[in-house]
């Protein structure tokens, strides 16, 4: 490990304590106002709650931050309550063995009872269903009172066409939001996923009706969520869920074998690469050698190591509670961002897109 | 429960405001609020001066072991820094509100913290209403539009009752007691010149004519308030109080059931808390008598509730 990389662990040592809860007891009142601010914006603090609840430890927390985990603990369930809910009605309102109704992320942990499942901010239920029973499984939603927001001509013809998931579908009595996928990735990426590839090796969850996919294909869509989408600030969450599923899935052996081959299969070898890197370096993921060796030296050119690791390392590690935004961090979120949209939609449609956003941040009408 | 390094010099209005500028521009100011501790920092012109009227009676604290809530009021940079200047609301890294015109620092700290409070304290059952306290037991005044509640709550804190806060009913649902999130009572519009009327000696801070709820200004918080801000008080009555121009006092008998609702659904975090909320509106509502107080004459309104108190179970 380079002399940077030790730096990048410590910062993030308080981690281990979500795993490990007993290492918490020995945080003066400082570390604790640090990891209460920077873990609950990180989503992360209710996760720690759990963690020290179940191992019997939470009243030997000094009352200043307990009173944060409680609080944050109250929120989550709160949210997963809500999840809950809504999936069951998700379901009584679909009632037809012939549709397939997929959990995914959150709801997928939950479904299972994962480890991880526990002390979880959901903010949004993720749902996926197959491309050709979309159409009728969104208007049993609506005739059902689910709703999409308001919408104009052009955001709906981004979802329609350019994108792997209908608009966000909310619901009066319902405290939390809808998104209808078939795919986990956007038709108009540079990398595409076959979604049928998925759909081919679903596995039932604890709760009727509704299935996952297979663990490798959870991992790896964790891992392409992660590092496809635009949004990367205060993502450390998503590696710490990836840890969570390694640790779990890796537990059978057949898992390290099937993980590579079916990257090369579904196109996702490099967020792979990607995840074990920081999974490794940053949280101790124990991954067997031979595997990571070959997903990071076969996955990532060294050309792109280069560059693209450090630059998603800068931006991906949490900002500190009073520290303000450096250039690096500014440089590296541009950059970024600019790969993003490389990647998302091609150029024709990318630029009319992107001049559409800007006039309307501007405040001036969007067409010209 | 220690909250500070060494016993407070003195109080935030009596200290040289080149003190209060430099903790504000520097590790920031600590303001203990009962439930919960706020620092503050921030470049925000005006600000000083407004926080050293309306927190006036609050120690002067540059340091501490522990803030729950961190909240930077600063100017932004780019354009906005100086043509038609703003400011902004920060706190751990996140922007929640759209800036405010500079000249309005205080209201955003205050709306904005207000906001924080709603969202993060949690451990605490937050009802929406006033609360002071007397002989021990707490009146809880819940927020009903047109109530005038913090007109009351105002002219309450100034005729002998201990101000808990104008904005949060903060039930501690395990230990059952009310804490104390001492902020200063923003009065809106008319109230400001009633409570003048009422008592023209109290302490208020800088009008702010031009806010999206019309003309703001605040009641700082007494000395004796702010002394016992860490006192947690037992629950007493419920009144919802109704200005109805020309009425004389009447005080009226509610049942309970017809209370839950007010207290319950008018909570800031009654959802998040589930069954933990229900059982402690339950509780309130159970062994706490509760009014409706119909009144045009606050002096009046306030003997009525004195005459309350001394009968109180």
């Amino acid at each position: 490990m380079t002399a940077s990389t030790g730096k990048v662990v410590t910062q993030l040592a308080w981690l281990g304590a979500i795993r490990e809860p007993r290492e918490a007891l020995a945080w003066s009142l400082a570390d604790w106002e640090r990891v209460v601010r920077v873990a609950r914006r990180l989503r992360l603090l209710a996760r720690l709650a759990e963690s020290l609840e179940s191992a019997g430890l939470l009243e030997q927390v000094p009352v200043e931050p307990r009173q944060h985990l409680i609080a944050e603990q109250r929120l989550s369930r709160f949210r997963i309550a809500a999840m809950q809910w809504a999936l069951d009605r998700i379901r009584a309102v679909i009632d037809d063995p012939a549709v397939t109704l997929v959990l995914l992320k959150g709801a997928a942990y939950l479904g299972q009872g994962l480890p991880i499942a526990a002390g979880r901010m959901p903010s949004d239920v993720d749902i996926l269903v197959p491309l050709d029973q979309l159409a009728d499984v969104r208007a049993r939603l609506l005739a059902a009172h689910w709703a999409h927001t308001e919408l104009d001509e052009h955001d709906q013809r981004y979802y329609e066409q350019w994108s792997h998931e209908v608009p966000p579908l909310v619901h009066a009595v319902h405290p939390i939001e809808l998104d209808l996928h078939h795919n986990i990735l956007p038709p108009t990426a540079r990398t595409k996923v076959d979604a049928s590839l998925l759909l081919a090796r679903l596995r039932p969850s604890r709760w009727p009706a509704w299935q996952v996919f297979d663990p490798v294909d959870q991992v790896l869509h964790s891992a392409a969520h992660l590092f496809y989408d635009s949004e990367i600030r205060d993502r450390v969450r998503d590696l710490v869920d990836l840890d969570g599923l390694f640790r779990h899935f890796g537990a059978r052996a057949s898992f390290w074998d099937e993980l590579p081959a079916r990257a090369r299969e579904l196109g996702l070898v490099e967020p792979l690469a990607l995840a074990v890197h920081f999974c490794v370096e940053w949280l101790g993921t124990p991954v067997p050698d031979g595997v990571r060796g070959a997903l990071v030296d076969g996955g990532l050119a060294r050309s792109r190591r280069r560059w693209l690791v450090p630059m998603l390392g800068t931006i991906l590690m949490p900002q500190e509670p009073d520290e303000r935004s450096s250039w690096q961090r500014g440089a590296a979120s541009w950059l970024f961002l600019a790969r993003y949209h490389r990647w998302r939609m091609p150029w024709h449609i990318l630029l009319p897109h992107l001049a559409r956003k800007a006039r309307l941040r501007a405040g001036l009408s969007p067409e010209r | 429960m220690n909250h500070a390094g060494p016993t407070p010099v003195s109080t935030l209005g009596a200290i040289p405001i080149a003190a209060v500028l430099a903790a504000l521009r520097g590790r920031g100011l600590w303001i203990e609020l009962g439930a919960a501790v706020l620092r503050v920092q921030g470049d925000a012109p005006g600000l000083v001066a407004q926080l050293q009227s309306v927190y006036r009676c609050h120690p002067f604290l540059t340091q501490s072991g522990w803030a729950d809530l961190h909240v930077r009021i600063e100017r932004p940079h780019g354009l906005r820094r100086w043509l038609r200047p703003q400011v902004v609301f920060e706190s751990d890294g996140r922007v929640p509100f759209e800036p405010f015109p500079a000249d309005t620092a205080l209201p955003l700290l205050e709306w904005g913290t207000n906001w924080l409070i709603g969202q993060r304290l949690n451990h605490l059952l937050l009802l929406h209403s006033g609360v002071v306290e007397r002989g021990g037991r707490t009146m809880v005044l819940p927020a009903m539009p047109g109530s005038g509640k913090s007109t009351l709550t105002a002219a309450l804190s100034l005729s002998g009752w201990r101000l808990l806060s104008d904005e949060f009913g903060a039930f501690d649902p395990v230990e059952r007691m009310f804490r104390a999130v001492l902020k200063p009572v923003a009065l809106k519009n008319a109230s400001i010149e009633v409570i003048r009327r009422f008592a023209p000696e109290a302490h208020l801070g800088p009008e702010f004519p031009k806010t999206r709820k019309g003309t703001v200004a605040h009641l700082a918080a007494d000395e004796e308030a702010v002394r016992r801000r860490h006192e947690s008080a037992a629950p007493g009555a419920i009144v919802l109080p109704r200005w109805q121009a020309g009425s004389p006092t009447r005080l009226e008998p509610l049942a309970p059931q017809s209370v839950f609702g007010a207290i319950a659904f008018n909570a800031f975090n009654y959802k998040v808390l589930g069954a933990v909320g229900f059982d402690a509106v339950v509780h309130l509502v159970r062994t706490c008598p509760a009014y409706q107080l119909i009144y045009s004459d606050l002096a009046d309104a306030i003997a009525r509730l004195d005459e309350l108190w001394a009968r109180l179970p």
